[in-house]
């Protein structure tokens, strides 16, 4: 009897090829989708949990109150790490290590920038990190050791052909200065891992005395927790730590603990607490997940009922010669459920082929394993509820059938019920396309404002080299940009300690006369160089840039006009204020510039002349010739620099690296809008085939008494179009309110207009027509004779 | 045996109702053949799709082989009426996607007959037909003859004590639709009970016992040898 079913289903998946290729591929997109963000989630859950014991391993942050609220510090200051270490009992280990920085490591030829960090001893009592050679924790002990990873061992000692034992032993120099012996190799370490680094160093071989203070706010620190021990009480321990150690402007901090675990996707604190993050874009990607899949099973439920319409007769056929209900039923199920096998087979072949570049697009390493019974277990447990969801419409409808009106050919009423739930379908696909369409075009609008947008600097043409070796010494620093700026092809540089479209330090130090004391501020400062606002092109709305030549400027100070609000100062050129290099004037006022990504506002900044505290050389080529001028740096590069390799950037590759996270949402966005759509269309074709079948007698009726083929193709075609009308009504505030909620992340933004979703409303609807149109003329053009003769 | 006592068949719509049976008392007796007639709407293949145990009458009793069945639910008359009647349709009513063999197959599948026996009895009823030579055919590859003699193997290859036949030559020519009345004819004579409505006088000169229906009601009844 199986046999028999297996038979029919294929031979009439076989006979109405259309049909079911779009049936099946439709339902394979779905998957296919779902599935590729499933991983993707999946993916984003599991940041961390590779490591061992990872529930008692915490972040540790600091809160401060500020103004009558509480900001986080998500760096902390070095000497935390040891009083957490000699006073909090409920710590089983605690290290530290600076923010991940980049080293030249060389090893005879072989010379690259590798990522890693400076490290406290018990950095392995807190990871317990996989070993391939060697005792890493010893070995961070010592000196001049230095511990590296797989890739590291495998990119300089290629000889060694994975036998990580012959690595030990061997020396790398680090920053063309000292040379460490390799003590340990370990495994690299996963993407999904909040932890990235190809090296580790002890951590005393960098300590400088600015970083045994309270007042630095640089480091990253982790605990590991004693067994048993909950993570308020190892916080309540930690409470007094400041008040007792960080002396005066400090003693207000409380370190606070969060589980590693939740560092990847809840690292936004607001007011002293985790208010989320990344895992609002987890949750929005698994809720689309969930939609497509929806709609798909919805489309290929649809289709299923109106092309069980052309079953009716065999339905008939069987139960006249005995077939039960029971039977019929199972048929139609076992039928569903292989066409949704064979759309699982297919989903899983569309994921394999495009994980590939959708790892890139997302720099994720997911991948498909089926050796893993999870994925079998989902994909059975997606077959069986989509077969069913699918099947039990036709075979509970088309079993109830009575075989004698079936074959005295009396054309099948689909009751209205049915048609409602139909509809209703059709309502929430297109609301979901015009829903994604409006993401669509507002996310790219505002991707498109934000690469657009004039900050008030030039972020074009300008190149920046970061300061190490030879160069990062002051003295040879200036001839070098003295240097610089004699190239033809270059028009100015300067130096800086950040780059000014990320300025992220920031302090509460600035004081002026007239000052109220209870007024707390923050305002970002910036160590500059010489002509820093003629290489950057910022205004000067008064007064002048710092000037080499004037002894006086390295305690004069320049500020930008939100820090003149700040201050009250009417007329700031020549006004008394304090900072970091003591008391000194302002010697000029810039116009405001985006110092940060446009999710934030302007803050005031204060720009302070020195020297010595920079890390990058700022460059501005002259328009055309960035090409040549950066063969010109590369050259005088070799000249000054000889040990290191050069290296540049561009700042508006910076910039644009600030919207990573929005640039992967406008992809997601994109694909899963465009999926959403095909989908949507797949659906209404099928409804609108099922309707032109439903309506053949009225049809060919209506051409007897002289409608013509366009008044047949308007009429079948007035019913979708006021379903995707409908849609657009339903979808529009819904789209109104979500993409607010996003742009208002952005403190400068295009705001949503009405062309957007009149562009998506006229968009839905002419897909919608073209999509309807095909069977409309299909009936319309139908002979009438033909349609009428059948009743 | 089969009779029926006063059965009727009301259709109702929400507007209009409809008698298309009216008090229908009639006895066929093991191997009987009998013909129906009848103008159109007059109720023929109304009742024999009560006979057939396809609808259920509004009133009225039918003893069906010593079972009443009037107010039987779908499934117990589906469960009666497999294997023990068998259907042979104007329009021949194939399944498309079955081949000729499978569709004859059909009826036996339903009865859980095991495959061997299953094999012995479609061959038989394929020879029967003649049409074994076309049994690896799908039904549109067949002729209108070849395919109502397709539909009688499916009717007997259960040994159904029964055949119900609703103008089973109305879609053949001439030559055909002798063919087909003379097969029927051999199944009467080998003992199976036969009931068949039809137009044609011709074809209802096989049967022993001609019925008349009128607006639903049986006028007259004409006995042949």
């Amino acid at each position: 009897m199986f046999r028999n079913y297996l038979k029919i289903a294929f031979r009439s998946l076989m006979k109405n090829k259309l049909y079911s290729s779009i049936n099946v591929f439709g339902l394979a997109l779905g998957m296919a989708c779902s599935l590729l963000i499933g991983l993707w989630v999946k993916d984003e859950l599991s940041y961390d949990r590779f490591l061992k014991d990872a529930e008692s391993i915490h972040y540790v942050r600091v809160n401060f109150p500020y103004n009558g609220e509480t900001v986080t510090n998500n760096i902390t200051p070095g000497p935390l790490q040891e009083a957490i270490a000699k006073d909090v009992p409920e710590v089983a280990a605690v290290t530290k290590f600076n923010w991940g920085d980049e080293r030249l490591i060389k090893v005879g030829e072989t010379a690259a920038k590798e990522k890693g960090h400076f490290a406290t001893d018990d950095f392995f009592g807190v990871f317990d990190l996989p070993v391939l050679a060697g005792k890493p924790k010893a070995a961070l002990a010592q000196p001049n050791q230095i511990i590296v990873t797989r890739k590291l061992a495998e990119k300089y000692f290629p000889a060694t052909a994975g036998q990580y034992q012959l690595v030990l032993g061997k020396t790398l120099q680090l920053n063309n200065d000292k040379f460490y012996v390799v003590g340990a190799v370990l495994e690299n370490l996963p993407t999904n891992s909040t932890l990235q680094f190809d090296w580790l160093v002890n951590w005393k071989e960098q300590e400088q005395d600015w970083m045994k203070t309270w007042g630095n706010t640089s480091f990253s620190t982790y605990v590991r927790l004693k067994p048993k021990t909950t993570l308020a009480q190892a916080e309540m321990a930690m409470k007094d730590i400041y008040p007792r150690l960080a002396g005066k402007n400090f003693e207000t901090g409380v370190p606070v603990l969060q589980p590693i675990t939740d560092l990847h996707l809840y690292a936004d604190y607001k007011n002293g607490q985790s208010v989320g993050g990344r895992i609002e874009y987890v949750r929005i990607f698994a809720i689309v997940a969930l939609f497509i899949l929806l709609i798909a099973c919805i489309n290929f439920m649809n289709l299923a009922t109106a092309q069980s319409a052309m079953r009716a007769k065999e339905v008939g056929v069987r139960k006249v010669v005995g077939a039960l209900r029971s039977s019929l039923i199972g048929q139609f199920l076992s039928e569903s459920i292989l066409t949704s096998l064979l759309a699982v087979v297919l989903a899983l072949g569309l994921v394999w082929c495009v994980l590939p570049t959708f790892n890139e697009v997302f720099g994720k390493q997911l991948t498909l394993n089926l050796a893993e019974p999870m994925l079998w277990l989902i994909m059975l447990v997606l077959v069986l509820i989509t077969g069913f969801l699918s099947g039990s419409y036709p075979a509970l409808f088309l079993s109830s059938l009575q075989p004698i009106k079936i074959l005295k050919g009396v054309r099948l009423q689909f009751g209205s019920g049915p048609a409602l739930f139909r509809r209703t379908l059709v309502v929430f696909q297109f609301s979901l396309s015009i829903f994604l369409i409006v993401g669509m075009l507002a996310v790219g609008r505002q991707m498109n404002y934000l690469r657009t947008k004039n900050l008030g600097l030039d972020r074009e043409n300008v190149v920046y080299i970061p300061l190490e070796g030879e160069i990062a010494n002051p003295k040879k620093l200036e001839t070098f940009r003295q240097e610089v700026m004699r190239q033809p092809t270059i028009v100015s540089a300067t130096t800086t300690m950040a780059l000014p479209v990320n300025v992220q330090g920031s302090s509460g130090d600035l004081s002026w006369p007239g000052k109220d004391p209870n007024l707390q501020t923050n305002v970002s400062c910036m160590f500059v160089g010489g002509d820093f606002t003629k290489t950057m092109n910022i205004k000067l709305v008064d007064g002048r840039d710092f000037n080499l030549d004037s002894p006086a400027d390295s305690s004069n100070y320049i500020i930008n006009e939100t820090a003149a609000k700040l201050m009250q100062m009417k007329d700031p050129v020549g006004k008394e204020v304090n900072f970091w290099m003591g008391t000194g004037r302002i010697i000029g006022v810039m116009k405001d510039f985006h110092l940060n990504s446009l999710h934030q506002a302007i803050t005031p900044l204060i720009l302070c002349f020195d020297g010595r505290n920079t890390s990058y050389l700022l460059v501005k080529t002259r328009a055309g010739q960035t090409q040549q001028a950066v063969a010109d740096l590369n050259q005088l590069s070799k000249q000054f620099n000889p040990n290191y390799p050069f290296t540049y950037h561009f700042i508006d590759e910076e910039y644009e690296s600030l919207y990573r996270s929005e640039q992967q949402v406008h992809t997601l966005v994109n694909y899963f809008g465009m999926l959403a759509i095909l989908i949507s269309c797949l659906g209404l074709f099928g409804l609108a085939a099922f309707t032109a079948e439903q309506r053949t007698k009225e049809i060919g009726v209506r051409k007897v008494l002289g409608a013509s083929v366009s008044n047949i193709v308007g009429l079948l075609s007035i019913d979708f179009l006021k379903l995707v009308l409908i849609a657009l009504v339903l979808a529009t505030p819904l789209a109104w309110w979500a993409m607010s909620k996003w742009l208002g992340t952005f403190a400068y933004r295009e705001d949503l207009s009405w062309w957007i979703f009149g562009v998506a409303g006229t968009l839905a609807i002419l897909i919608a027509f073209l999509t309807v149109s095909y069977q409309s003329i299909k009936a319309a053009l139908m002979n009438p004779v033909t349609s009428l003769r059948s009743e | 045996m089969i009779q029926t006592i006063n059965l009727q068949k009301l259709f109702s719509t929400e507007e209009v109702e409809t008698t298309a049976l009216n008090g229908i008392n009639m006895d066929v007796k093991d191997g009987e053949f009998v013909a129906i007639m009848g103008p159109s709407g007059c109720g023929k293949s109304t009742l024999l799709n009560i006979l057939g145990l396809l609808d259920n009458p509004s009133d009225g009793d039918y003893n069906f082989y010593g079972t009443e069945v009037a107010r039987m639910t779908e499934r117990q008359r589906a469960q009666l009426r497999k294997g023990s009647i068998g259907f042979v349709f104007q329009s021949f009513n194939l399944i498309d996607e079955l081949t000729v063999y499978e569709n004859v197959e059909l009826p036996l599948l339903y009865l859980k007959t095991p495959p061997e026996e299953r094999k012995k009895r479609v061959e038989e009823a394929l020879e029967r037909m003649s049409i074994m030579h076309r049994r690896n055919h799908f039904p549109q590859q067949l002729s209108g003859g070849q395919q109502q003699r397709t539909a009688i193997a499916r009717a007997v290859v259960a040994k159904p004590k029964l055949i119900l036949a609703d103008e089973p030559t109305g879609n053949l020519d001439s030559k055909n639709g002798e063919e087909v009345m003379k097969l029927l004819g051999e199944l009467n004579d080998e003992g199976t009970t036969i009931i068949m409505v039809t137009h044609s006088p011709y074809d209802a000169g096989f049967a022993h016992r001609i019925v008349n229906l009128f607006d639903g009601k049986v006028v007259t009844e004409n006995f042949h040898v």
